[in-house]
C-alpha cells in the first residue's frame, strides 16, 4: 500500500506533522477500510477542549484504491472523528512496530487516562454503515476493539 | 409517612462496609414515578440519533471512570477483577454504538401487491417502564435497562439489586454531572430487600400468576402500587439451564478451555452459564479428563487479585442452594469429580463454593450415543436460554441449529460476551415472551399507517 501526505506545511502543530509522518509509514493499518472511506484525526490538548470539540489541530486520512492520502483539515463528509490527546500521540509516535502501535492505541481507548493519554471516537455516520465500510475490522486491527479473549 | 430505612452495602469478600445509603419509601418512589411521568416528553423532544449520541458520549465518560467503577463492581458484586472488565465493556460498547439498534426501530415502508408504498410501520415507545435487575450484574443490566429506555424514548425507573446498588448509583450520578438532557425522565429506586418477593422464577409460574403475582412482584419490589390496571406490556428474562454439546470430532483441549469460561465466568452466576455438559460417548472419558484439568486450574479467592477466576458468592442463600443441589445429586449416586466443597466464614461475606463438576447417571444425563441422543438430552429441560455445540460435522451442525430447543444457539463459538450482536431472551421457562431479543426492540410497539393521500387526494378533496 502507498501513502501520501498532502500539504504538510498546512498543519498548525509540530505534533500533527510528526504524527502524519509516522502514520504514512504504516498505510497497511488502514487496509481493512474500503476505498472512499475518509476519517478525521483530531488532536486535543485536554479533556475540556475535547468536551468543547475544540481540537488544536486536525487532519483526515482518505483511503483510495492503492493506499492512503493524509490531508490537512477535516474531511468534507468524514465518516468519523478519531480524537486523540497530545500525550497519547507523543507516546504513539515512539512505537517501533505496527503491533506495538496497535497495542498502545488500544490501551489509550480501553484504559484512558487524562494525564497519560487517551483516545476516543465520534461517529459521524451510522454504526452499521461504518461496519460495512470496514471500520469495525479496522478498530480491531488497531487494537481499539478487543475480542472476548 | 413510611419509616426511613438505611441500607448497608458490604464488600462481598472482606465484609468491609462500603456505604450506607437511604432506601426509598413508598412515598419517595411514588414521587419519582410522578416526576418521570411528567418529564417523559423531554425524551420525545430529541430524535433517536440525538439520544444515541448522548448515550455514546456517556459511554466515553464511563470509560474514563473505569478504574473506579471496576473497584466498586468487585467490592460490592464480588466479581473477580478479571471479569469486571467484561461487566463494564458490555455496557460501554452497547452505549457507544447504540445507534446500531436503529435497525430494529426504523420505520419500514411496505410494498403492496400493486407495487404501491402507502403503508409504513412506525415504532412507538411504550411509555414509562419499570425495570428490576438482578444481583449478578451490578452495572451492566440496570444501566442497559436505563439506557435502552432512554434510547427509544421511554421514561424509566430502574431498581438495581439491593445487594449491590453503589455502582449503578455512581453511574447515575455521572449522568447528573454531565447534565444528560432529559435525565428527569429516568430514575433509580433503592428498595429494601424485604420488598422483593422470593418465589419461583420460571416464566410459566410468573405467567400463571400474571395480573396478580407479576404486578405484585413489581409493586413490592419498587415499593408502591404502580398501576391500578395490569401493565400495557411486560417481559422478562429468567433463568437458564444451558446445555453444551461436545461431539467426537473436535479438539477436546480447546473445547474444554471454552467450556470452563462458559460455565464459570462471574463465578458461574450467570443466567447463561453452561450448566449441563453433554459429551459423545466415544470421547467421554478423555473429555472429562481435559475438563477436570481446566476446572482445577481455576483460582478462587480475593476478587481483586488479577489471577483469580472465582470470586465470593453473592449471598449465603446462594451458598445454601449450592450445598442443597450437590447433596441432592449425591442421593442419585452422583459422582463429584472435582469441587463440592464450601468455604464458609460464618459471616455474610467471603463465601465460596469450589468449582464443581458433577456426574449424574451419565447415560441419562450427559453421555450421548449419537446426535439424536445428544439432542434429546439437551432438550430435556424446562429452560431454553442458550445452547452451545462443538462439532466439525457440517451436516450435524445444521441439525443442531434446527432441533435444539433454545432461543440462542452458539455453534463452535468461544463464549461471546461483549459483542453488540449478542441477544438476550429465551424460550420455555427462560423468558417471556419467547424468543431471542434485543431489549430496545421490546420497548416499542408497531403502528400500522396507511396513507392513501397520493392516490385518493383528488377524490376526497
Amino acid at each position: 500500500m502507498t501513502s501520501k501526505i498532502v500539504n504538510q506545511k498546512a498543519y498548525k502543530t509540530e505534533i500533527a506533522k510528526k504524527y502524519t509522518t509516522f502514520l504514512a509509514k504504516y498505510p497497511e493499518i488502514f487496509s481493512d477500510l474500503i476505498s472512499g472511506s475518509d476519517f478525521d484525526f483530531a488532536l486535543y490538548n485536554s479533556l475540556e477542549s475535547y468536551d468543547k470539540r475544540s481540537p488544536v489541530d486536525i487532519f483526515h486520512v482518505c483511503r483510495n484504491g492503492n493506499g492512503i492520502k493524509i490531508k490537512p483539515g477535516s474531511g468534507v463528509d468524514s465518516d468519523l472523528e478519531l480524537a486523540l490527546s497530545i500525550d497519547a500521540i507523543e507516546k504513539l509516535i515512539q512505537t517501533e512496530t505496527k503491533v506495538e502501535y496497535a497495542e498502545l492505541l488500544g490501551s489509550f481507548y480501553n484504559d484512558p487516562d487524562e494525564k497519560n493519554g487517551w483516545i476516543d471516537f465520534i461517529l459521524h455516520k451510522r454504526t452499521q454503515t461504518l461496519i460495512n465500510m470496514g471500520y469495525g475490522k479496522f478498530a480491531q486491527t488497531a487494537g481499539i476493539l478487543k475480542d472476548d479473549d | 409517612m413510611s419509616k426511613l430505612q438505611e441500607l448497608e452495602i458490604k464488600n462481598k469478600y472482606t465484609g468491609e462496609l462500603l456505604g450506607t445509603i437511604p432506601a426509598d419509601t413508598p412515598e419517595t418512589v411514588r414521587d419519582k414515578i410522578k416526576k418521570i411521568h411528567k418529564n417523559q416528553h423531554l425524551l420525545k423532544e430529541m430524535d433517536f440519533f440525538e439520544r444515541s449520541q448522548l448515550l455514546s458520549n456517556f459511554a466515553t465518560k464511563l470509560r474514563f471512570k473505569k478504574p473506579e467503577l471496576k473497584d466498586l463492581v468487585v467490592a460490592e458484586g464480588g466479581l473477580p477483577i478479571k471479569y469486571s472488565e467484561w461487566e463494564l465493556n458490555i455496557v460501554m460498547n452497547g452505549f457507544k454504538f447504540c445507534d446500531w439498534y436503529y435497525q430494529f426501530l426504523e420505520e419500514k415502508p411496505l410494498t403492496s401487491i400493486e407495487g404501491e408504498q402507502l403503508v409504513r410501520i412506525r415504532y412507538i415507545p411504550h411509555g414509562l417502564a419499570a425495570c428490576i435487575s438482578p444481583r449478578n450484574t451490578p452495572l451492566s443490566l440496570p444501566l442497559y435497562q436505563l439506557g435502552a429506555n432512554y434510547l427509544v424514548g421511554n421514561g424509566a425507573i430502574v431498581k438495581p439489586s439491593t445487594a449491590c446498588p453503589l455502582t449503578m448509583l455512581k453511574a447515575y450520578s455521572m449522568m447528573e454531572e454531565m447534565d444528560l438532557p432529559a435525565l428527569e425522565a429516568l430514575d433509580l429506586v433503592i428498595a429494601p430487600g424485604e420488598w422483593t418477593i422470593t418465589a419461583s422464577h420460571t416464566a410459566k409460574d410468573i405467567l400463571a400468576r400474571y395480573g396478580r403475582f407479576l404486578k405484585k412482584t413489581v409493586d413490592r419490589s419498587m415499593g408502591v402500587p404502580m398501576y391500578t390496571q395490569p401493565f400495557k406490556n411486560f417481559f422478562f428474562e429468567c433463568a437458564g439451564n444451558d446445555a453444551g454439546i461436545v461431539m467426537d470430532d473436535v479438539n477436546l483441549e480447546n473445547v474444554a478451555k471454552w467450556n470452563v469460561i462458559a460455565s464459570f465466568t462471574n463465578s458461574g452466576q450467570q443466567c447463561f452459564s453452561m450448566k449441563r455438559i453433554i459429551v459423545h460417548k466415544d470421547i467421554y472419558d478423555e473429555y472429562l479428563e481435559c475438563l477436570i484439568k481446566e476446572i482445577e486450574n481455576l483460582k478462587y479467592g480475593d476478587p481483586t487479585d488479577p489471577d483469580v477466576d472465582i470470586g465470593p458468592l453473592g449471598s449465603r442463600r446462594i451458598l445454601m442452594m449450592m450445598e442443597v443441589m450437590v447433596e441432592d445429586a449425591k442421593k442419585f449416586d452422583a459422582k463429584i469429580f472435582t469441587g463440592g466443597e464450601k468455604i464458609d466464614t460464618g459471616e455474610d461475606y467471603g463465601l465460596f463454593y469450589t468449582p464443581t463438576l458433577v456426574e449424574i447417571k451419565p447415560e441419562l444425563c450427559g453421555k450421548a450415543n449419537d446426535i439424536k441422543d445428544a439432542l434429546k438430552l439437551a432438550n430435556a429441560s424446562n429452560y431454553g436460554m442458550r445452547a452451545v455445540v462443538y462439532s466439525s460435522n457440517l451436516k450435524n451442525i445444521e441439525i443442531f441449529k434446527n432441533e435444539l430447543e433454545a432461543a440462542n444457539i452458539y455453534i463452535n463459538a468461544r463464549p461471546m460476551l461483549v459483542d453488540i450482536t449478542v441477544s438476550l431472551g429465551g424460550i420455555k421457562d427462560s423468558a417471556y415472551p419467547a424468543g431471542c431479543k434485543y431489549y430496545p426492540q421490546e420497548l416499542v410497539y408497531g403502528k400500522y399507517i396507511y396513507d392513501g393521500t397520493p392516490i385518493n387526494i383528488d377524490k376526497i378533496k
